[in-house]
């Protein structure tokens, strides 16, 4: 999935360049979704979170 | 207060050279300490990366407030991903692998090697929470949102180079993200643990 979303990035990237990206803030949007899920399978939180805080 | 679309996209080539500065930066650490970046690391990078490409958009099509809500939006994403990395190694006397207190001080040290003192997460709060309050004072100034080509090739070529190098920092990044997370999971261990090198 990390990779996936830097991908997105990349390609979205290469379209920016070529300037044919006005839609590009719609991937990026993708990418913080995509993110988004990666950081809630990385927290644990029925442990340490709540310690924590 | 006005400000020029020209003016906005030099300001934001500034911004774009400096994230793209921050991760050059990132990857200096990585290979000069052999630190591979953990996943909240690399999140952290993911949402540096899109700050970044929100401020290329600035610079290539224009300013605009939907380039604009690209970088604050993940300004807030990275910065809450700073945070939390922040949260667990911000108290030395708290075990990680037990989650309960401890007296030993060395119980959970803080991840990867410090810059001018501070840990790249708590860079990573300072950068993010700067963005925010860039982004949102610059977008007080009237006038840059005016539809309108660059004035000077000089501006043309600026905006070609920044989006060329930005393209090449995301592509060079894809390439090493897979070579150390492949399409699963990234290792959280700190060390010289690439995927590439546990297939054989």
């Amino acid at each position: 999935m990390m990779t996936l979303a830097h991908l997105i990035i990349a390609v979205s990237a290469f379209f920016l360049w070529r300037r044919n990206a006005e839609w590009g803030w719609i991937t990026m949007m993708l990418v913080l979704v995509i993110g988004l899920y990666i950081f809630l399978q990385d927290v644990d939180f029925s442990s340490n979170l709540g310690v924590q805080l | 207060m006005r400000l020029s679309p020209d003016f906005a996209r030099v300001l934001n080539f500034l911004g774009l050279m400096g994230m793209i500065g921050v991760l050059i930066g990132a990857y200096y650490m990585q290979f000069a300490y052999r630190e591979l970046p953990c996943t909240l690391c690399l999140l952290q990078r993911l949402a540096m990366v899109a700050v970044a490409y929100g401020a290329a958009m600035n610079v290539v099509l224009g300013p605009d407030p939907r380039h604009y809500g690209v970088c604050l939006v993940s300004a807030v994403f990275g910065g809450a991903i700073a945070i939390r990395q922040s949260l667990l190694h911000i108290n030395p006397y708290f075990d990680k692998t037990t989650s309960m207190p401890t007296l030993e001080a060395t119980a959970n040290p803080g991840f990867g090697s410090p810059i001018f003192g501070y840990h790249m997460y708590i860079w990573g709060v300072l950068i993010f929470g700067s963005v925010i309050l860039i982004v949102g004072l610059v977008q007080l100034f009237k006038g840059q949102f005016e539809k309108a080509e660059p004035s000077s090739n000089s501006l043309r070529t600026m905006a070609m180079v920044g989006a060329g190098l930005f393209f090449a920092v995301a592509a060079v990044e894809t390439v090493t993200v897979f070579l150390e997370c492949g399409p699963g999971d990234c290792p959280n261990d700190g060390g010289w643990n690439w995927w590439i090198l546990r297939q054989g």
